[in-house]
């Protein structure tokens, strides 16, 4: 069958019209790709193999070198306005146009990728300076890396091949995630813009700035505004209230400030007793007494000398009666004097002293206190009960994340960027351009040689979806294989 | 102590029918007298006709009779030398040179030295722990102490931590009273406004872990008191406690030292106390071993007892029972929620792990009313009993005042009540103390 129609396909590549015959075997040619399984392929070195693989080759070349024939009527005309990056279409518009296209000005456009999608298929005849364009042409004239790229391209056929409805991914159409927590619904006059499906931004980066993408970052910009304008306000206010607070707190307080640093500095046991100097009448060690000063007694009170030592021998002595559980405690925490620490001698005041106790009592307790000082603690205090899972909870040092978490600080990277939003196949009979509804998945595509999105990227684009997936479409050399990065928690076996 | 060198110069009636007696005291010596104790008693009347002398710190006004009722001990005591009458049948009445008046004087000398230091300093000032056995004369060391330290200008504090023989409140209780003038030759310091927590009852030793928490929080309202009131943080505390030196009570004493954060330690007439202290306290805390005055009694344990249940009466209808007109009320049971703190120890076995005995010391336990309720002292909390966290607080909180159940009726669900105060009852929460008061006199 394909070495019949070789030759004749051969002959006839720029005849415009064929002849009825021709057409007739058009018709009647079969356009299916023969299947093969798997083991046709495994290698086994025979000669036979070898020539059969050759057939089965030639017979694929031939069938896609074969000239497909459509009907000119069946053709929608179209002109490619190369400095808009646009294609209009001439005469009215096929089945195609509820998923595809838009309209401006009361004329009817269609994308590059989709009008070169819809020439593949056989439905669309693009002219450009009144010359039809082949599809070579299309590929070269529609895909560019600023619009869209090839690999971009053969997701979009890829996937609307597979009958889902595509659409570019306008950033600006997604409401911000200020909007989305208020749970605002769409706003009219976006509903409207939307309703004109208006040039979308290309899915390429814009390092050279079109002027689609241009507007489409002002869009962006206009987007973003109203949050700036928020932060913006908001941030003075903050500013302001807290100076507010501050001078509120100084005219309230005026005379509480002074008082304040006063009883600061007579912190409890800040200072200091002379006992030298302050003389207690101590029986217990003998110290001759001076004369009193008259200032610091009350008035008519005219004591003479005091003299400590007749009362030291009246002083009571006698034993204290003790049962014989209390005596054997008293041996058993036969307590050295306090004072005989050189520690403790080093202690000024009460406050000192509590401290030095504290540290010895943490260090009783089993958590050596040099652990604690530092800058670096440990993770856990070990004579704090804690429930196990809470433990376990403190110790994981590497924290398990939520793909959004921290996500809305991310700022957008020009690499990465969710080209098309996809529509499910079963939709397509309601589908509706104006109010498309929420899509099944955002596409984001990657070539296989690139680098694998990283988790930036992966938080980045996944809040910008929102609760649409983002599914990561890997092309290699036309394979393209679909990804998508999901939460999950991991397990945990420890109930409380 | 033998009354040495006793001046008896005359013994005449007077001309109020009663004995009167005259002594002449010289410098540095003092008359000591005590009042029969007992129903039947005679009051004592005593006058002093010239030169100065003071009782516990306190001057005496010229001319001025004062009275003494039943079982009151009291020294006269004279810096320059005076004559005093006596009128009545003092128990015993002597003069003594023996006193320890002048050590008591060169300590509050010291105290105002510290006093001085930190008002120029704008530090703290001193806080004195008063500590001895029973019968020492913790409680007139103290007032002595208080009054010199008010007669120089100072504004002292007291606190009160003798749950037995509290000279603030009702007994079983601790309280703060700042002291704003010397104390009454009779009365003793006017009570206004004293801060008082409810303990239960009158031995730390029924739960000593309340005890130490109520010092604690004492001592944490002294010291915000000190952040805001510069006179009263220059003028220091006088902690007075609890005549039990042993064991838990002597711990009770070191921890309060800690949470005082106490510079003087006076120690009465025990010298094994003495070097105890010396060796559990810090080298900044100065610990004075001070001798007791030969005037102390002995009290016995009636004695104790009447002297708390003349507490309580003073609370309810004023100094000898003349100035107040207690209240006789009916509540509800349903009215009022009864606690006791402290549930019943249990073995450390049967307790939820990690939970500790003292959990259960401090915790609230609620009493069904019921008829053995009856003359129990109540104290109203300031706190009314909401949530947990109220409920916690209400251990931590003073008290405002207290009531005595005189009946219970069970059929009717009522108790009737003795409360200085009209009713309503100004909160909900009652704390039971294991102090009775039977409502005689």
């Amino acid at each position: 069958m394909a070495d019949q129609n070789k030759p004749e396909s051969a002959d006839n590549f720029f005849n415009e019209i064929l002849s009825p015959c021709e057409l007739f075997a058009a018709r009647s040619r079969s356009h299916k790709i023969p299947a093969r399984g798997q083991k046709d392929f495994y290698p086994d070195d025979s000669e036979e193999q070898k020539q059969r693989l050759q057939q089965r080759l030639d017979e694929h070349w031939s069938l896609i070198s074969e000239e497909r024939v459509e009907r000119l009527g069946n053709l929608v005309k179209a002109v490619w306005s190369p400095s808009e990056r646009i294609v209009e279409l001439q005469t009215p518009a096929g089945k195609f146009w509820q998923t595809m296209g838009f309209s401006a000005e009361g004329k009817q456009f269609l994308l590059p990728e989709e009008a070169l999608y819809l020439m593949e298929c056989g439905n669309l005849q693009v002219f450009h300076q009144d010359l039809p364009l082949s599809i070579q042409d299309g590929y070269e004239a529609f895909l560019s890396s600023d619009s869209v790229s090839l690999q971009q391209y053969q997701v979009f056929g890829h996937l609307k091949r597979l009958g889902y409805v595509v659409h570019r991914f306008d950033p600006s159409s997604e409401p911000s995630p200020y909007a989305r927590q208020l749970n605002l619904p769409r706003s009219r006059d976006r509903g409207g813009r939307q309703l004109k499906r208006k040039r979308s931004p290309s899915p390429a980066p814009t390092s050279s700035k079109t002027a689609a993408a241009s507007q489409a970052e002002e869009m962006e910009e206009e987007d973003k505004l109203p949050e700036s304008h928020l932060v913006a306000s908001a941030a003075p206010q903050t500013s302001s209230s807290g100076a507010a607070g501050e001078v509120q707190a100084r005219t309230w307080w005026p005379a509480e400030v002074p008082e304040r640093q006063a009883g600061q500095r007579s912190a409890p046991g800040s200072q200091r007793w002379d006992f030298s100097s302050i003389c207690f009448p101590d029986l217990g060690s003998a110290g001759r007494l001076a004369p009193l000063d008259a200032s610091l007694l009350p008035g008519g009170v005219t004591p003479g000398v005091c003299d400590v030592a007749p009362w030291m021998r009246r002083i009571n002595l006698r034993k204290v009666k003790m049962s014989p559980k209390e005596e054997e405690r008293e041996r058993r925490q036969r307590r050295r004097d306090v004072n005989k620490d050189k520690e403790v001698q080093r202690c000024r005041n009460w406050a000192e002293y509590h401290k030095l106790l504290e540290r010895r009592q943490a260090k009783r307790q089993g958590r050596p206190a040099h652990l604690w000082s530092g800058e670096v603690q440990p993770l856990h205090d070990p004579t704090r009960p804690i429930s196990t899972a809470e433990l376990l909870e403190k110790i994981s040092v590497i924290k398990s994340t939520d793909l959004l978490e921290g996500a809305a600080r991310l700022k957008g990277s020009e690499e990465w960027r969710i080209c098309f939003n996809v529509y499910q196949p079963d939709s397509v009979a309601d589908f509706k351009k104006s109010n498309p509804g929420k899509p099944y998945a955002r596409m984001c595509v990657c070539s296989f040689d690139g680098p694998v999105p990283d988790l930036r990227v992966i938080k980045q684009l996944s809040f910008q979806s929102g609760d649409v997936p983002v599914v990561y479409a890997a092309v290699d050399h036309g394979d393209i294989s679909f990804y998508t990065f999901k939460d999950f928690q991991l397990p945990r076996d420890i109930y409380p | 102590m033998a009354a040495e060198g006793v001046e008896k110069t005359s013994e005449d009636a007077s001309s109020s029918g009663k004995v009167c007696t005259r002594f002449d005291l010289e410098k540095e010596t003092e008359l000591r007298f005590e009042v029969e104790a007992g129903e039947a008693a005679d009051q004592v009347e005593m006058e002093l006709l010239t030169g100065m002398a003071e009782v516990f710190g306190s001057e005496l006004n010229r001319n001025k009779k004062y009275t003494f009722g039943p079982g009151s001990k009291i020294a006269v005591f004279t810096w320059q030398g005076c004559s005093v009458n006596l009128y009545g049948k003092p128990e015993v009445a002597y003069v003594s040179k023996d006193t320890p008046m002048l050590l008591y004087l060169n300590t509050h000398a010291a105290l105002e030295q510290m006093r001085k230091q930190a008002e120029r300093e704008n530090e703290r000032g001193p806080r004195v722990m008063v500590v001895g056995p029973t019968d020492v004369g913790k409680s007139t060391v103290c007032r002595m102490l208080l009054s010199y330290a008010v007669r120089v200008g100072r504004r002292p504090t007291l606190v009160e931590l003798d749950v037995g023989q509290s000279g603030v409140s009702v007994p079983g209780t601790v309280s703060a009273l700042c002291i704003e003038r010397p104390a009454d030759v009779e009365e003793g310091f006017s009570v206004q406004a004293p801060l008082v927590y409810h303990f239960g009852s009158t031995t730390p030793g029924t739960n000593i872990k309340l005890y130490n928490k109520l010092t604690s929080c004492l001592a944490e309202v002294f010291s915000q008191r000190c952040e805001v009131n510069r006179k009263a943080s220059v003028g220091g505390c006088i902690i007075n406690t609890c005549g039990w030196v042993k064991g838990s009570g002597y711990q009770a004493l070191v921890h309060c030292a800690s949470t005082f954060q106490v510079d003087v330690v006076l120690v009465l007439d025990h010298e094994r106390l003495y070097n105890e202290l010396k060796r559990d306290l810090p080298h900044f805390v100065r610990v004075v071993l001070l001798p007791k005055s030969g005037g102390v009694v002995e009290r016995s344990k009636e004695c104790r007892r009447e002297t708390r249940d003349e507490k309580i009466r003073e609370y309810f209808y004023g100094f000898r029972g003349l100035s107040f007109f207690p209240f006789s009320f009916e509540v509800r049971f349903s009215d009022v929620r009864i606690y006791k703190i402290g549930a019943p120890s249990i073995p450390d076995s049967c307790l939820p792990l990690g939970m500790s005995q003292d959990d259960t010391q401090l915790k609230l336990v609620p009493v069904t009313p019921g008829r053995d309720l009856t003359y129990h002292m109540l104290s109203v909390s300031s706190v009314d009993d909401g949530d947990e966290d109220a409920r916690k607080s209400i251990v931590e909180s003073p008290v405002c005042g207290f009531i005595v159940v005189t009946n219970v009726d069970t059929q009717a669900q009522v108790m009737k009540v003795l409360s200085p105060a009209p009713r309503p009852l100004p909160r909900h929460t009652l704390l039971i103390m294991d102090i009775r008061f039977m409502d005689m006199k």
